[in-house]
């Protein structure tokens, strides 16, 4: 190697050493990313109601069931609600964000 | 045991099986599905943090910014996925892209080698080359030198022979001369060379 041209040197590293790093994306840059999917979805045209959401399978977390079964209209339920969501703050901000409940799609990143 | 032919039509079950969940996460995504959006972002952020940490370190304080960048702009051009290859794939596509980008505007920018200054090369544990040929030991080095070039230098080198491109190509997307870019890459493997060799001297 001592010997190489420069160019054949590195070329030798470079066909030896996969650069890759070993982390995982932290819990907070997750929820983060999900926030503006969901507001830049939001803003375009109604999210998918909760009530369908439900009927393809999905679980709700509670606040959500409590929508869905609330007497208010679909576009009601088409609202981005984790927005006022306390859920929401405390994973945007916090690396072990503490929050349990399931169907959380917020959990479900810190468990991801 | 399986045969050749059970394994090759299990290889492609595996494969047809993760297309059509691919296209049904994307179909559910682009419904405005909460849940399904979750689970894309679940899905892909991790391998996008890996790579994009592996292409910009050490400047960690971008990553978080071309991982929101990358998701975005994959919302904006998902109805365009035909579902021919991997989600993955097509999401780490749109990731090379965001580095390319990242390489070629800091690249534009006049050249600096004032950052070079950085901290000398540690020595590597051993003295012995040979033995710096483990993997681990020359990965180790490697990512410590790179980390030491100035900026310039550090994105060349990874955008020539990491993500292979040609001289070419690096001068056409920064708008740059392939005779400055050959020159920068000259500058650039030399002082890798360098700091790869005082490390090893010292």
């Amino acid at each position: 190697m001592a010997n190489l041209p420069d160019e054949e040197f590195i070329e030798r590293i470079a066909g030896g050493v996969e650069l890759t790093a070993e982390e995982v994306a932290p819990s907070r840059l997750k929820a983060k990313v999900y926030s503006a999917l969901m507001q830049r979805q939001a803003a375009t045209s109604p999210l998918m109601s909760l009530t369908e959401t439900k009927a393809c399978g999905h679980e709700l977390c509670i606040f959500e069931e409590l929508v869905r079964i609330a007497p208010v209209g679909e576009k009601a339920k088409s609202l981005n609600i984790c927005r006022v969501c306390h859920a929401r703050v405390l994973a945007e901000r916090m690396g072990n964000a503490p929050i349990y409940w399931s169907g959380c799609p917020y959990v479900a990143l810190k468990n991801s | 045991m399986d045969s050749p032919r059970q394994e090759a039509s299990g290889e492609a079950q595996t494969i047809s099986s993760q297309a059509g969940e691919d296209s049904a996460l994307v179909a559910a995504v682009l419904q405005r599905d909460r849940k399904a959006t979750a689970d894309f972002v679940a899905r892909h952020s991790d391998d996008l943090y890996r790579y994009l940490r592996s292409r910009l370190a050490p400047m960690y304080d971008q990553v978080d910014d071309l991982v929101h960048e990358v998701f975005l702009a994959a919302w904006e051009n998902l109805p365009s996925y035909q579902g021919s290859g991997p989600l993955r794939a097509w999401v780490m596509g749109i990731a090379r892209h965001k580095v390319e980008d990242y390489y070629r505007a800091r690249l534009r920018a006049p050249e600096s080698i004032e950052d070079g200054d950085q901290e000398p090369v540690a020595p590597p544990s051993t003295s012995d080359f040979h033995q710096l040929l483990e993997q681990d030991e020359l990965r180790k080095n490697t990512w410590r030198v790179l980390a030491s070039l100035p900026e310039q230098y550090r994105l060349a080198l990874i955008w020539r022979y990491w993500e292979k491109s040609s001289a070419r190509e690096m001068a056409l997307k920064t708008g740059k001369t392939e005779k400055a870019i050959e020159r920068l890459l000259a500058r650039a493997r030399a002082e890798f060379r360098e700091r790869w060799n005082h490390g090893q001297s010292s």
